[in-house]
């Protein structure tokens, strides 16, 4: 969704910032794998009649740490993971696992509403059912013979 | 399908049984390790892995992890996007003389799995104490 300078409507006198935020984020890494690029977590979409399905691999993220939001026909998956420790003095012999921040969004096939979104996480897989608003559901007409 | 993983208790070794050829790819999962005084933390992250499943076993100094993916795709729908697979996550490290082999804690949450590991009594630094003569 980076669209520098395509056009003055779509210019973003914040896009300088974020790229001086990434550059310093990247200063300071502490060489831990990091998914500030909104690549994390990985989806898998599964689709329904008038429902779809996103599943998303999620370890170490509690259901409460989780913040969905549905617009039209775009999930957004955002949260934070923890480190496996905060404590300062501790050594760290290997650090592979992603942390920090992460917003993902996935487009969806259908629009879907809001009001039916259903969301449950189970060993660190997390299942969005979204169902598609009533008025767009596609309609049976039936042919009445006569 | 289930759950065809045996616990062995650190006792017996797994035995190619062959069934790892049709559960799908075996992946090395994310670690973390890190040290505080005689504790050891190990952290894997196994998505979708149940509690129950979960294979942690030491034999010769060296301590494997493993576990299935066993997490049920939705029913009635149809796959149309993916960028994860089922498979199974499997790692091996190899155990300093320092740590008490027999001292493991393994406990498993959101998907991860974290296990505790202690410096055997021998390895512990010791104060020794001068007398004054």
């Amino acid at each position: 969704m980076l669209n520098y300078g395509s056009s003055l409507a779509q210019w973003d006198p914040f896009a300088d910032l974020r790229q001086l935020q990434s550059q310093m984020n990247r200063m300071f890494d502490t060489g831990a794998r990091t998914d500030r690029d909104g690549n994390w977590p990985p989806v898998n979409i599964w689709l329904g009649d008038d429902t779809v399905v996103v599943t998303a691999e999620m370890p170490g993220v509690a259901q409460e740490d989780i913040d969905l939001t549905v617009r039209e026909n775009t999930l957004t998956i955002a949260g934070k993971r923890d480190p496996a420790t905060d404590d300062e003095d501790a050594a760290w012999h290997r650090r592979e696992r992603p942390l920090g921040a992460f917003s993902r969004s996935v487009r969806l096939p259908l629009r879907v509403d809001p009001d039916k979104v259903e969301a449950r996480a189970r060993n660190g897989i997390l299942e969005i059912e979204m169902g598609r608003p009533d008025a767009e559901r596609p309609r049976k007409i039936e042919v009445k013979a006569n | 399908m289930a759950n065809v993983l045996e616990k062995t208790g650190g006792e017996v070794a797994r035995t190619g049984n062959g069934e790892s050829r049709d559960t799908g790819p075996i992946f090395r999962p994310a670690t973390d390790i890190f040290e505080k005084d005689d504790v050891v933390t190990v952290v894997i992250d196994m998505p979708g892995v149940r509690p129950d499943s979960v294979d942690v076993s030491v034999e010769n100094r060296s301590l494997t992890v493993s576990g299935r993916f066993d997490s049920p795709d939705p029913e009635g729908y149809r796959r149309i996007h993916a960028e994860y697979v089922p498979g199974t996550f499997e790692r091996a490290f190899g155990l300093p003389d320092t740590i008490d082999a027999d001292a493991i804690d393994a406990s498993h949450r959101d998907g991860v799995l974290t296990l505790t590991l202690k410096k055997s009594e021998a390895a512990k630094p010791k104060q020794i104490k001068v007398q004054a003569a």
